[in-house]
Parts: structure tokens; C-alpha cells; sequence
């Protein structure tokens, strides 16, 4: 149980946290502002290291390759781009300060480290060359590392406290002789500690049961969660319930009548049910049903009534499937010894029915239930996207339409959650039923 | 092999699947499944036939496959439709909302003239007939691609972990216990939309999510067959692992991912028009997901046919897989019919 919770955690954190590119610019879109998406980042944890590591990232100034563009560099006077003799890289000209172009200001009292890969060659003509990154605040210079004039390209790094006063901190590649070129720029925020990381981020908002907010409504997930709750649970479990008594009921009477025309045409309708899309019975029952003829309301979330057809919807689309399941239970039990032997000594069809078939075959209709019932959780997508209901189905639809992370990821993680534990519920069930199932 | 060892003429047994396939012959129903799958894959091949017909000439392909492309267009006389839409993306605003079968048009000229709808139109005036055959292209993709995806993955894990238990078992069991706790829609769904780029995070997201039940069956199916004297044999006999495992253990369950590919294939289907009605996938393509999302508004305006037909096709093609399914089950290996695949 708790590998498996730790599984869950892994795959989620992997699916949200690793996988997407840069969320921020997913959900805000490609020219939101550096700002908005550092405190998209922050509010998240995104700005921090994956899993460990001293630097993380900040959108002041994000990590840059010459390949293709001169980047943010394009808004510095005197800097040109140039993939001439070689990659893409921007050209500090001689004679010249180049301030480092921050989309705002840092954040105070951390420490940054700015790291280049340059190459400072003599300008030809000329003789020497020399450069260095300077950083410097209001009150003068207060780190400076000089360049090495080489042939090929050679990293450098600078480590600096951003101080009380982040607004004056300028950090600047000043070229005093020669040309210098820049290949790729990276520039870090450090973490606090070693595994400050998103990881850990995750972890502790999952220990205080706290999984964001939502971009979309700007809500708490956890609220959202427990408001979607009440109306997917009054959806889904009359449908459950009564989805379950039908197909039962229906699978006794295959095993009734087995091997006759009753039975058959049970099984055809079973596969007739199964075969037609999930979206076509709620779109011809919306139809049919709401609109055509009038039967129920449409659309809404106001009374009883108004659950009335979704909740027919899905008991017709998972009829087939059920069916099918519970009969081939209910058939293999038929077949048992102790079936005969109830038979031989003249138990009646009816109580051979009732009493002994119907209570061997609890175990896989157990199964079967428990397994469903995190599913109830999670409401039917589309039906509540259908009929209005407010639950957590329609909000997971609304979710996945504005790319609203946390709160797919919070339903994801609870859903799975909820079916951990049903499945220890099952085995605990089992031995409930089944006198011959002990636990260890 | 020592000298003197006579060999004796092994007597050469009926292959398990020409058994299985004779069984299917002789079901009226199974072959007729078979027609109308055979009629799926047929309208799949024409739809990309005619999807790169007026694709190829505009694709970028990747450097030093010029003369592909070339090949391509030349078989399908890509030349003759150059700049042009495909015939299913054709839009004509007079002929929206026509009746399939015969309906009169008025022509730019003024002149009434009779044109044929096998199925009539959409609201773009496009014919509901072509559109069906490229959606029947994507449905064919998406159920071979996700197969292709699940079913090595389910497979390899599963041989890996029935054959050498121990602790590679314990981390694949937990592997597929954890993945198969999440609900595998919404799982589905996510992945597809953290992947994006249309179709290739349906793919995907359908893919990775759906291999945990042949692995299962295919771990405890090769934890029975380890210990059979045909491997202990073999393994006598100095044949490496994999070997064993890939070449001796897997032809003796094959069987049971014959059966779930004849399972998964419809769910894929039904998962991607699903998801593509939920906006994520195919954009601008029309898959049998997107039809029945554009569809349903027209419905309420007595627009049948397009709704109607794609429902029918839908219906036709799953109904089709899961009867040949079942009888394919009933033939291979009976005992499967209540596990879950």
C-alpha cells in the first residue's frame, strides 16, 4: 500500500511536474510577461530544482542559447547576433559595457550565479584583449571575474548576493578590449537547501492536504474538490446502485433460463449495448429523451428530476458490459459440483437460485463493486459535462480544456488514492464473504 | 548431436492457429465480422491514400527522403491535385445540409442541377461520406498505434518479470499496481494533454495507459510456463534467457495478446472519439470523435444524417471487433473468458 501511494506520487510528480515543458507558458500562453509567469512558477514551486540541486531557475532572466536568436539580448544596444564561422552566439564589440537584460528585478537577499560561455579574442588591428563580468549595486562593485582571452570557447561563473537593494544590482559584461562572444548564458537562483526542490514542494503541500490553486477560478483545489463532491456522488450512486440491482437481476434470469432464447437474446443485447459509443447514448438520450420528447429537463442541476436522465444514460451505457460480466459469474457457478448436489437432493430451482448460486458468486460481484466505486468519485466526465452538474467530472472537463494543472493533477491523485484503498477494501471484503479466506 | 543417434521423423502436428482459424471459418457470424473489418481496413487505406494525396506534395520530409516523397506522388498522382483542398475538406455553401441521395443544386449560372450525396452533407457542405472514410483512417491509426505502444510494453514487462520474479518482479508489480490505480481516463487524458500535439498525445496517452492488463496476464501466464519441462529442457540444454523467453515461453502465450489486441483495438477506438470530442487530439481532421461533436448541435435542427451515419459506423466496426473477439477467445483459450484483458 505504501510503495504503491509512493508509485502514485512518483508518476504524478513525473507527469506534471517533469514532463510539461514550461507550464507556465502552456497555461499563460506564449507572451504572458516574465513576471506573471515567475509567480505562476513560484506559487508552484517550478522555480526550484526538479528533484535536488543547488540552482534553480527565475524568469528575470532565463537560460539562454545563441543558437538560433539573440534571446532577450536583442534589446541591448551594440550587440549583434552571428552565426558567422561557427554556432549562433551574440558579439559584445570592443570598447563597451553590456548590462545583462532582466525582465524585472531579482529577488532580494539570494544568491544568483550567472554563467557564461564566451570566447574574448583580440579585435584584429589590435593588440590584447581583456573583459570581465562586473556586478555591481548603488554602492559600487561588489564582484567581478576577468575573462580569459582564448581561441575557443570557455565558461565562466559568477556567485553574488542580490542584497536588501535588488533594484540597483546591475550585472554587466564589460568589454574593455578586444570582441567577446557569448554562446549561452544560464543564469540560476539558488535554493535554500540542497533538496529544497519540487519534489519536496509536492510533498509538503501533500502533507497539509493542500493541492494549489486553481489558475482557472483562482480557487483553492481542496474547496473545489469538496463543493464537486456532493453532486457526483448524487449522480453516480443511484446510478451505481440501480445499474448493479438491473444487471444482477438480469444475470439471474440468464442463468435461469440458460441455454434457451431468453438467455440468447440477453447475451446479443448485452453485446448490442456494449458496442454503441458512450458519447452516442448521451447524445441521442439528451436528444430523444429531453428534447424530442420531453420527458425530462435537459440541462441543469435544480431537483431530483433533473438527475433523472443522466442517471438512465448510464445505467443503459454500462448495461451491456455489466451484464455480461455478472451472467458469466453467475453461469460459472451453475456449473459446480454443489449445484448438482442441491439439485439432487430437490432444492428448487428458485432456492438453488437464490441461496446457493447467488451467494457463491458474491465474491467477484464484490470485486466488482468495490472496483467501481472510485469511480464514483470521479463522477462521469461527460455526463456532468452534459447535463450541468456541477460535480468533479464537469470540473475535471473544464480542467483539461483550460489546461488547469493543479486541478487534473489533484483528481488524478485522489481518484488513485480513493482506489488504493478500495482495493485493500476488497481484500478485506473478501475474507467477510469467503470463510475460507483467512488474512495474514 | 553425438553420432549414431538415429533421428527419427518427427510427425509434423496442425499449427494451434490454423486450428483456431478453421474454428472461425466454420462460425457464420466470425466471418461476417471479418467482412466488415476487412471493409474498416479497406475505407482506413483509401482514407490515407487520399489524406496524402493532397498532403504529400506540401510535407516537409526530413532531408535525404526526397525520393519517398516523390514515389508517394507519383503513385497516388499527387501532381494532378496540386493546391488543392481534399475532397473531404471541400467546402461549398450552397450544398450544405443535403439529404443523402439525389438533391438538386442551383449552380453559380442559376442552372438546377442533380447531384449524389451517399450520405449527404454537413453545414460546411462537405460530404459526410468522404469525411466518414477519414475518420475511419484515424480510428484505424489511433487502435494500431496504441497497440503498438501498450501491447510490446505490456508483453516485454510481463516476460521480464514472470520469467525472473525476484526483485525485477517486485518492481514491475509495483510499477503496474501503481498504474493501475489511477483512473485511466482521466490518466488518459492528462497525459494527452501534457504531451499535446494532437493525435501524438492520444497516442500516447492511450497507449501508456492501457498495457497493464496483458501484463498481468502474461506475468502469471509465464510464471506457470517457467516451470514446464519444455523450458527446464531448454534451459538444460544451455539456451540463454531471453531466448527462452522470447523464443520458447512467448509463442506458448501469444494466444493471449492475440485476444486482448481483438479487445483493446474497439476501447482505443471509442477512447479517441471520446477524447477528440473533448477537444484534445485531432484538430482540423475530421476523426469520428469530432463528427459526432459537430454533429450533435444538428441534431436538434433535424440534421440526421451526419449523427446517424458516424453513430452506425462506430457501432458496425466495435460490434464487429467484439463478436470475433469473443469467438476468437472461445477458440484460443476458453479459460480467459472472465479475466478482464
Amino acid at each position: 500500500m505504501i510503495p504503491t501511494l509512493a508509485g502514485i506520487i512518483i508518476v504524478t510528480f513525473i507527469l506534471f511536474n517533469y514532463v510539461p515543458n514550461d507550464p507556465a507558458a502552456m497555461k499563460l500562453g506564449k507572451n504572458a510577461t516574465a513576471r506573471s509567469k515567475e509567480s505562476f512558477d513560484l506559487k508552484r514551486g517550478l522555480d526550484k530544482p526538479a528533484i535536488c540541486g543547488i540552482w534553480g531557475k527565475t524568469r528575470a532572466y532565463s537560460d539562454t542559447d545563441f543558437k538560433r536568436n539573440a534571446g532577450p539580448w536583442t534589446r541591448v544596444e551594440g550587440v549583434r547576433w552571428t552565426t558567422n564561422g561557427g554556432s549562433g552566439r551574440i558579439v559584445l564589440p570592443d570598447g563597451g559595457s553590456y548590462a545583462v537584460p532582466f525582465a524585472f528585478q531579482l529577488a532580494t537577499t539570494n544568491e544568483f550565479r550567472i554563467k557564461a560561455r564566451y570566447r574574448l579574442s583580440a579585435t584584429p588591428g589590435s593588440k590584447g584583449a581583456a573583459s570581465s563580468i562586473v556586478v555591481s549595486n548603488s554602492s559600487g562593485i561588489v564582484r567581478s571575474v576577468e575573462l580569459e582571452p582564448a581561441d575557443g570557447f570557455r565558461d565562466a561563473s559568477v556567485v553574488f548576493n542580490s542584497g536588501t537593494n535588488p533594484g540597483s544590482i546591475v550585472v554587466s559584461f564589460a568589454v574593455e578590449k578586444g570582441t567577446l562572444e557569448i554562446g549561452q548564458i544560464g543564469f540560476g537562483k539558488k535554493a535554500s537547501h540542497f533538496f529544497d526542490s519540487q519534489l519536496l514542494f509536492y510533498l509538503r503541500q501533500l502533507a497539509r492536504l493542500d493541492f494549489g490553486e486553481s489558475l482557472e477560478t483562482n480557487q483553492r483545489v481542496v474547496d473545489m474538490l469538496k463543493r464537486g463532491v456532493l453532486p457526483s456522488l448524487s449522480l453516480t450512486v443511484p446510478m451505481f446502485v440501480a445499474g448493479l440491482m438491473v444487471s444482477i437481476v438480469m444475470s439471474l434470469v440468464c442463468a435461469y433460463f440458460r441455454d434457451t432464447a431468453v438467455d440468447r437474446f440477453f447475451v446479443v443485447l448485452s453485446v448490442l449495448l456494449m458496442s454503441v459509443n458512450y458519447l452516442v447514448w448521451i447524445v441521442l438520450g439528451q436528444f430523444f429523451l429531453g428534447f424530442q420528447w420531453r420527458w425530462f429537463p435537459v440541462w441543469g442541476y435544480e431537483s431530483l428530476r433533473y438527475l433523472a436522465l443522466p442517471c438512465i444514460i448510464g445505467i443503459v451505457s454500462g448495461l451491456g458490459s455489466d451484464l455480461r460480466f455478472y451472467r458469466t459469474v453467475m453461469l460459472d457457478e451453475t456449473y459446480r459440483d454443489y449445484v448438482r448436489t442441491a439439485f439432487a437432493k430437490g432444492v428448487s430451482k428458485r432456492g438453488v437460485l437464490f441461496g446457493h448460486i447467488l451467494r457463491n458468486a458474491m465474491i467477484p460481484v464484490v470485486t466488482n463493486v468495490i472496483i467501481a466505486i472510485p469511480f464514483l468519485y470521479t463522477g462521469s466526465l461527460l455526463l456532468e459535462s452534459f447535463f450541468g452538474i456541477p460535480g468533479l467530472g464537469a470540473m475535471g472537463v473544464n480542467a483539461l480544456n483550460s489546461a488547469d494543472f493543479d486541478v487534473i493533477r489533484a483528481l488524478v491523485l485522489v481518484g488513485s488514492v480513493i482506489f488504493m484503498v478500495a482495493n485493500l477494501a476488497t481484500d478485506i471484503c473478501y475474507a467477510l464473504v469467503d470463510p475460507r479466506i483467512r488474512l495474514k | 548431436m553425438a553420432a549414431g543417434i538415429e533421428s527419427e521423423p518427427v510427425e509434423t502436428g496442425v499449427s494451434p492457429y490454423r486450428d483456431v482459424w478453421r474454428r472461425l471459418a466454420r462460425s457464420k457470424l466470425a466471418v461476417a465480422c471479418m467482412a466488415v473489418l476487412v471493409v474498416f481496413c479497406a475505407a482506413a487505406f483509401i482514407g490515407e491514400a487520399i489524406y496524402w494525396r493532397y498532403r504529400i506534395l506540401d510535407v516537409e520530409m526530413p532531408s535525404g527522403t526526397e525520393w519517398l516523397r516523390k514515389g508517394i506522388a507519383k503513385a497516388l498522382a499527387a501532381e494532378r491535385v496540386r493546391g488543392q483542398a481534399a475532397p473531404y475538406q471541400r467546402q461549398d455553401i450552397d450544398r450544405q445540409y443535403l439529404k443523402p441521395g439525389w438533391n438538386t443544386v442551383r449552380s453559380v449560372d442559376g442552372s438546377d442541377g442533380r447531384v449524389f450525396y451517399l450520405m449527404g452533407t454537413d453545414n460546411l457542405g462537405r460530404s459526410v461520406a468522404l469525411r466518414l472514410l477519414e475518420g475511419a483512417r484515424i480510428a484505424f491509426q489511433v487502435g494500431m498505434i496504441t497497440s503498438f505502444i501498450a501491447i510490446p510494453l505490456g508483453v516485454l514487462l510481463g516476460c521480464i518479470a514472470g520469467y525472473f520474479g525476484g526483485i525485477v518482479d517486485d518492481i514491475i508489480v509495483w510499477l503496474y499496481s501503481t498504474f493501475h490505480c489511477i483512473p485511466s481516463l482521466l490518466f488518459a487524458l492528462a497525459i494527452a494533454m501534457i504531451v499535446g500535439q494532437g493525435l501524438t498525445g492520444v497516442y500516447v496517452g492511450i497507449g501508456l495507459t492501457t498495457w497493464v492488463g496483458l501484463c498481468r496476464l502474461i506475468r502469471g501466464e509465464v510464471m506457470k510456463h517457467k516451470e514446464r519441462q519444455y523450458v527446464l529442457a531448454a534451459r538444460v540444454l544451455g539456451v540463454n534467457d531471453w531466448e527462452i523467453m522470447f523464443r520458447h515461453i512467448l509463442p506458448n502465450v501469444f494466444h493471449i495478446v492475440i485476444i486482448s489486441f481483438s479487445l483493446r483495438f474497439p476501447a482505443a477506438i471509442g477512447s479517441e472519439v471520446f477524447m477528440s470530442f473533448l477537444g484534445i487530439g485531432v484538430q482540423g481532421e475530421p476523426s469520428w470523435g469530432i463528427m459526432i461533436s459537430n454533429a450533435r448541435m444538428r441534431l436538434w435542427y433535424g440534421v440526421w444524417w451526419e449523427m446517424g451515419f458516424t453513430t452506425l459506423a462506430i457501432f458496425l466496426v466495435v460490434l464487429a471487433f467484439n463478436l470475433l473477439g469473443d469467438k476468437l477467445r472461445d477458440a484460443l483459450d476458453p479459460r480467459l473468458r472472465t479475466g478482464e484483458i
